[in-house]
């Protein structure tokens, strides 16, 4: 199983439970990787240079000519249209224009408790990177983010109370949103 | 439309306030219209509340404009569901 990582903040929030799912396979026998996709984690690319496109090309080329089933977390089920999978299955898939506005809401709020303001426009390319909740992100990447949607896939699985159509949805709670307890 | 009325609102927002802010569903079963939450709840802080505003975009298939986001919407869990009952329902 080729894992396509949630993006952003969500990724850091996510990493234990991914890690989690990855021990839990590797108990049944079966094998998984989490790539890091470029300018993410350990890759050699800054992070403002990170394009759609390349997180596209770099997730199929993880998966090149192996039998591999995806599993994609919530902005990872924009990444896995192009490679060559047996089966998608998507965990609370979200769109990237969905993503593109909890960033600027998060800095619009963040804004309003004395953070430095965001003028709209300033996210529109081209112009130099934006930071956005922590992460120096390139204008092109999120106006491309803006425009795309998940790839159709062979199983979603969904939290309980999520309304949108599903296979499965399972109990618990969304541990890609930030809490502080 | 999957939501055809006020309940179901109602119901969908308690559960994104739940998932999203940990909530256990026994307290979350317990808010009432007149729950107070923002600057009461202490999960709801501006993070969590932009969490709770885009889940809830993502689940009722709405939008929610940033200069309708203000301390009067999320006063109480009732003003919250009224604010997205009208634009669920229309």
């Amino acid at each position: 199983m080729v894992i396509a990582p949630a993006l952003f903040e969500e990724a850091n929030r996510t990493r234990a439970f991914t890690v989690a799912i990855m021990r839990g396979l590797a108990a049944r026998g079966v094998a998984s990787a989490l790539p890091d996709l470029p300018g993410t984690n350990d890759s050699l690319l800054p992070t403002e240079r990170a394009r759609l496109a390349d997180w596209r090309a770099a997730f199929a080329a993880s998966v090149g000519g192996r039998r591999a089933v995806g599993f994609a977390l919530r902005g990872g089920a924009l990444l896995d249209g192009e490679a060559d999978l047996i089966a998608r299955c998507h965990f609370s898939p979200v769109s990237g224009a969905a993503l593109v506005r909890d960033l600027k809401r998060t800095r619009l709020l963040d804004a309003r408790e004395g953070g430095e303001p965001l003028a709209p426009d300033t996210l529109l390319p081209p112009g130099s990177p934006v930071e956005l909740a922590g992460n120096h992100l390139s204008r092109a990447l999120l106006a491309e983010l803006e425009a795309v949607e998940p790839a159709t896939a062979n199983r979603v699985a969904r939290l309980d109370g999520d309304a949108r159509p599903c296979d499965r949805s399972f109990p618990g709670r969304a541990l890609w949103r930030a809490t502080r307890r | 439309m999957i939501f055809e009325g006020t309940d179901q609102v109602r119901d969908a927002v308690r559960h994104v306030l739940g998932d999203v802010l940990g909530i256990p569903a026994e307290r979350a079963a317990a808010f009432n219209d007149a729950t107070p939450l923002f600057g009461t709840l202490p999960e709801l802080d501006s993070m969590a509340v932009a969490g709770v505003l885009t889940e809830i975009e993502d689940r009722l298939g709405i939008t929610i404009e940033d200069d309708e986001v203000d301390g009067d919407m999320m006063e109480t869990f009732g003003s919250l569901v009224d604010f997205v009952a009208r634009k669920a329902l229309g």
